[in-house]
């Protein structure tokens, strides 16, 4: 069982993709501001955070810049169906090369969103 | 015949048959999510409209659009895509129209939902039970 972190202002796609990953068997917290989790990460560490990049407040970029200068070995997924003038491609472009370890575009696909996941969860803390 | 022929705005209901089948116990759950975004966030498309806020028609817009596409909502997917690109245009002349037929439209999706997720509740015929019975 791993501890996932979920980050997302769209309660559907948050709850949809929490019953997932607890269905897996996976601990899920999920929040929907970005702001909410700096604190929490700290005191309390995840396996693995999936974060929105579109979301009021502060957004996914801002999160992954800031997350990862203080906590550089965490795993991060970034989720993304676009937004604004960014198309989901190069939002999540942006997102990987900020240091999001994988990428789920979104509305997502059952299958790929565990295959991602697990994916993640295999790899070494970059 | 499509036996879901009927349904006007769920025009991809393998999406819900998926859904179903992947989140088990928890479906009812979060399909109730869904319908209450989808009911209530053209308010805040419409409300951002008569507020001339066009970032905020293009932010809630794309909400919207990723929402319906994720439970097989396509033609108010496609609306509320055309929404959002007139929220990035910065020109909202024409997103009244649209506004009030994605609302029309989500009521109806409202129902239809909700009719499509009960029948995929039905318990098993009367006659599979007898039989298990026996």
């Amino acid at each position: 069982m791993s501890r996932i972190l979920i980050i997302d202002d769209d309660e559907p796609f948050r709850i949809h993709l929490a019953t997932l990953l607890r269905n897996s068997g996976h601990m899920v917290l999920e929040v929907e501001c970005a702001l909410e989790i700096l604190d929490k990460i700290a005191l309390d560490p995840y396996d693995l955070l999936i974060t929105d990049i579109f979301m009021p407040g502060m957004d996914g970029f801002e999160l992954l810049s800031m997350l990862l200068r203080h906590h550089p070995r965490i795993r991060v997924i970034a989720m993304s169906g676009g937004g604004g003038h960014m198309s989901p491609a190069l939002a999540l472009n942006i997102a990987k090369k900020l240091g999001a370890m994988e990428l789920i575009r979104k509305p997502f696909a059952y299958g790929d969103v565990m295959q991602t996941v697990e994916r993640a969860l295999r790899s070494p803390p970059e | 015949m499509n036996a879901h022929a009927e349904y006007q705005e769920l025009t991809d209901q393998q999406k819900l048959i998926d859904m179903r089948q992947e989140l088990e116990g928890g479906f009812q759950t979060v399909i109730r999510h869904y319908q209450a975004g989808i009911l209530h966030r053209p308010e805040k498309i419409r409300q951002a409209v008569r507020d001339n806020d066009a970032e905020r028609v293009s932010m809630e817009s794309h909400s919207m659009k990723s929402v319906c596409r994720q439970v097989g909502l396509m033609n108010m997917g496609e609306m509320a895509a055309r929404l959002e690109t007139i929220g990035n245009a910065g020109d909202l002349s024409g997103a009244e129209e649209l506004i009030e037929r994605l609302i029309a439209s989500s009521v109806t999706a409202n129902h239809e939902l909700t009719r499509f997720c009960t029948g995929m509740e039905l318990p098993k015929p009367f006659f599979s039970r007898a039989a298990h019975d026996e």
